[in-house]
C-alpha cells in the first residue's frame, strides 16, 4: 500500500464531487434543508388544543367561612399555551363541537365537585368521590396525552394550593438532559441519518459511473490496487461526513438553539467512522448496479431501514421488541446513540466506547467486503 | 537455454463467462518493439483478452507472461499502458485534473508531470479545452485525452482498445505516426481496431473469432494468403475457411 497513491484517489473523488454542483447541494443544503423542516415540524411541543369546560361545580361552604369553587381553581391553573380554554353550559353542545372536530375534549365538572372533594378529603369513608370527566377524541395519540397531563397537573397544583398534600408523590428530576426538548433528542439522529444516506448514495452514484466509464479498469490495470482505491474513497467520505456535520451543528446550534453538553469531537467521531462504513456500502452496492439509473432502484432499501430502525425520529424502544435485533444492524444506530449521548449527556469515549467500537467493526467489515467484491469483479 | 522474452506471451489462455467461452485457448506472441494489432467482429473476444493482459480479469485457465514475469505482478502494472474502450476518463473532471491523476499514481508529481502533460497535450490538440469538462467535449477529443492519459507515465507495453474510434482521419494518422514513434524507440503497442487503413500500418495482425486466433501475419502476407485485396475480404476468407475446417471436424 502506497500513501501517494491512497491521496491521489482521495484527491480525485473530492474534485469529483466539488466540481459537481449537485453534489455539492445534495451533501450540504439538502441536511440543512431537511433538518430545518424536521427540525420546524417536529418541534415537539403540543400547542393551543382546544377544549370545552363544562363547569357546573356549585361550590362547597364549610360550616364556618366562604364558599369554595375547587372547579374554578382547577380551570385557572390549567396550562393556556398547551390548552385553549372555551367555556360552554350545554354538555349536549360540547359534544357536537368534538363530534364535529372543533375541539379536542370536553372537560367537565360535575355539580357537586368541590363538595365531594373536599368532604372526602376531611372523612374517607365519605361514599362520594370529586370527579373530572374528560371526553374526547382519543385518536390522536400526543393531543390526548397532552390533555390528561395538563389537567393532573393542574389538580395537584390546586391541591397543594389549598393544603392537601397527596399520599403519594412522583418526583422526576432530571439527571441528563435538563430542558431538553424533542429538537435536542432529534439533532443527533438526523446528523447520523444525514450522513449515513448521503454518503451511501453519493459513493454510490460516482461508483457506478466509475464501473461505466471504464476508470475503475483503468486504475486497477495500474499500480493501484483495490484496497487503496477503497481507502482512498474512505478517506474523502469520511472528511465529508465530518464537514456535514460540522455544519449541520453549527446551524442546529445558532437556529434551533440545540443542547450540547459533551464534546462535540466525539460526534464527529462517530459520524467519520459511520461515513467510512456507508461509502463502502456504496461500493459494494455498486456492484450490482450497471448504470446509475438502476443504482436508484436500491435508494429505498438504503433509506427505509435506516429510517424506519435506527432510532432517528422515535427511540428504539418504541421499535416493536421482534423487529429490534434487526435495529442492531443498521451502522447509524450506534451513530445516533452516541451523538446523543455526547450531545445531551455529555458523556465521554469512556461511556460511548461500546457504540464507536460498533461503528468500526462495521466499518472493518464493510472495507473488507467492498475490497473483496471488487476483486471477485475480476472472475 | 535462454528462451527468447516476448512482450506478450500467452499460454492457452481461457477465458469463461458461464458457459460461455470468451478468449478460447488462446497462444499469442507479440514481440518487443512491434505493433500488432488485433481484428475481428464485436464479441469476438478482444476486450477480454486485453483485460486478462492487463490483469483487471482474471483467467478461467492459462496465464500469461508480460515482458518476461509472469502476471499478475506489481511490477508490471506500471510498466503498462491501458486504454479501455470506455474511454476511461473522469467526465466530472477537467483535461487537467484528469491527467494530473492519472499522474499522480504513478507517482509523478510537480514540474516533471507539468512537462509530460503540456507535451501530451500539444500531441493530442488539446492544450486550448484544458481546463474544460470532460463532459463538454466531442467523442473524439474525450479519446484523445484518454489517449494522453494513456502515455502519460510513459508505459513500455500498451494496450490500446480502440483507440481511434471517432477521432477524425486526419488526427487519426498523426496518432499513427506516434504510434510508429513510440515503436522505433521500443514500446510494444497491442492495439484493436475497426479501421483497415490502420490495419495495414500494423506490424502484424492477429485475425480474432469466438475467441480464438484464426490467423497472424504481416498484413501484405495476409492479402497474399488469402488471395484478397482488403483485410476484410481477407478476414472473411479466413472466418470461413475456418467455419469449415469446424464443420470437417464435427
Ligand atoms: N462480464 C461479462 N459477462 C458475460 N459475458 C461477457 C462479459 N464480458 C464480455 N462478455 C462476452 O464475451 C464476448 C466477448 O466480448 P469482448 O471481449 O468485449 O469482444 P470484443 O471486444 O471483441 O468486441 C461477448 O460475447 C460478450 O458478450
Ligand atoms: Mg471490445
Amino acid at each position: 500500500m502506497k500513501f501517494y497513491r491512497i491521496m491521489a484517489v482521495s484527491r480525485r473523488v473530492f474534485r469529483g464531487v466539488v466540481n459537481d454542483k449537485r453534489s455539492l447541494v445534495l451533501l450540504f443544503l439538502a441536511p440543512i434543508l431537511a433538518m430545518c423542516v424536521f427540525g420546524v415540524a417536529f418541534s415537539g411541543d403540543v400547542e393551543n388544543v382546544n377544549v370545552i369546560i363544562i363547569n357546573q361545580d356549585q361550590g362547597f361552604t364549610p360550616p364556618m367561612g366562604d364558599t369554595i369553587y375547587l372547579a374554578d381553581e382547577i380551570v385557572n391553573n390549567l396550562n393556556t399555551t398547551t390548552l385553549s380554554i372555551h367555556n360552554m353550559t350545554s354538555i349536549d353542545d360540547a359534544r357536537a363541537e368534538v363530534e364535529s372536530g372543533q375541539a379536542s375534549a370536553v372537560i367537565i365538572f360535575p355539580e357537586d365537585f368541590s363538595e365531594n372533594a373536599i368532604l372526602k378529603s376531611q372523612d374517607q369513608s365519605y361514599p362520594n368521590s370529586a370527579e373530572i370527566t374528560i371526553e374526547g377524541d382519543d385518536s390522536i395519540v400526543n393531543i390526548k396525552t397532552a390533555i390528561t397531563t395538563t389537567v393532573s397537573t393542574a389538580l395537584s397544583d390546586t391541591l397543594t394550593e389549598n393544603g392537601v398534600t397527596p399520599a403519594i408523590q412522583l418526583n422526576s428530576d432530571p439527571i441528563y438532559g435538563e430542558d431538553a426538548e424533542f429538537i435536542d433528542f432529534f439533532v443527533p439522529g438526523i446528523l447520523a441519518f444525514v450522513v449515513y444516506l448521503l454518503t451511501t448514495i453519493l459513493t454510490l452514484i460516482t461508483f457506478v459511473n466509475e464501473r461505466s466509464s471504464g476508470t475503475l479498469e483503468r486504475v486497477l490495470s495500474s499500480p493501484v490496487t483495490e484496497g487503496e482505491l477503497v481507502m482512498g474513497y474512505a478517506i474523502t467520505f469520511g472528511t465529508f461526513g465530518v464537514l456535514q456535520v460540522a455544519l449541520l451543528l453549527t446551524i442546529a446550534i445558532l437556529v434551533f438553539n440545540i443542547m450540547v453538553v459533551g464534546n462535540v469531537l466525539l460526534a464527529f467521531l462517530a459520524v467519520a467512522i459511520l461515513a467510512i462504513s456507508c461509502q463502502a456500502l456504496g461500493i459494494l452496492l455498486s456492484s450490482l448496479a450497471k448504470r446509475a439509473e438502476q443504482a436508484i432502484q436500491f435508494f429505498p432499501l438504503v433509506i427505509l431501514p435506516a429510517f424506519l430502525l435506527s432510532g432517528i425520529f422515535w427511540p428504539i424502544q418504541a421499535i416493536p421488541e421482534w423487529i429490534r435485533p434487526f435495529s442492531y444492524l443498521v451502522p447509524p444506530t450506534y451513530a445516533a446513540n452516541a451523538c446523543r449521548a455526547v450531545m445531551l449527556k455529555g458523556w465521554g469515549l469512556d461511556k460511548i466506547w461500546p457504540d464507536i467500537l460498533a461503528l468500526v467493526i462495521f466499518a472493518l467489515l464493510f472495507l473488507g467486503l467492498a475490497i473483496w467484491t471488487l476483486k471477485r469483479g475480476k472472475n | 537455454m535462454k528462451t527468447k522474452e516476448y512482450a506478450i506471451l500467452t499460454d492457452y489462455l481461457t477465458k469463461n463467462y458461464g458457459d460461455f467461452t470468451a478468449v478460447n485457448n488462446l497462444n499469442l506472441k507479440v514481440d518487443k518493439g512491434e505493433i500488432y494489432g488485433l481484428l475481428g467482429p464485436n464479441g469476438a473476444g478482444k476486450t477480454t483478452l486485453i483485460k486478462m493482459l492487463c490483469s483487471i480479469s482474471t483467467p478461467t485457465s492459462g496465464g500469461a507472461r508480460i515482458l518476461g514475469k509472469k502476471i499478475p505482478d506489481g511490477d508490471i502494472a506500471s510498466k503498462i499502458g491501458y486504454m479501455p474502450q470506455e474511454t476511461g476518463v473522469y467526465f466530472g473532471l477537467t483535461v487537467d485534473q484528469n491527467m494530473k491523476f492519472y499522474s499522480r499514481i504513478f507517482n509523478l508529481q510537480g514540474e516533471k508531470a507539468e512537462k509530460r502533460i503540456a507535451e501530451l497535450l500539444k500531441f493530442v490538440d488539446l492544450e486550448d479545452w484544458r481546463y474544460e469538462m470532460v463532459d463538454n467535449l466531442s467523442g473524439g477529443m474525450k479519446h484523445r485525452v484518454s489517449l494522453a492519459c494513456t502515455l502519460i507515465h510513459e508505459p513500455d507495453l500498451l494496450f490500446l482498445d480502440e483507440p481511434t474510434v471517432g477521432v477524425d482521419p486526419e488526427l487519426r494518422v498523426s496518432f499513427w505516426d506516434y504510434f510508429e514513434q513510440l515503436r522505433d524507440n521500443g514500446v510494444t503497442i497491442l492495439i484493436t481496431t475497426h479501421y483497415m487503413d490502420e490495419a495495414r500500418r500494423c506490424d502484424r495482425i492477429g485475425f480474432m473469432q469466438r475467441g480464438r486466433l484464426i490467423a497472424e501475419d504481416k498484413p501484405l502476407k495476409l492479402l497474399e494468403e488469402s488471395g484478397k485485396d482488403s483485410l476484410e475480404d481477407a478476414f472473411l476468407a479466413f472466418a470461413r475457411n475456418e467455419d469449415t475446417m469446424r464443420m470437417e471436424a464435427v
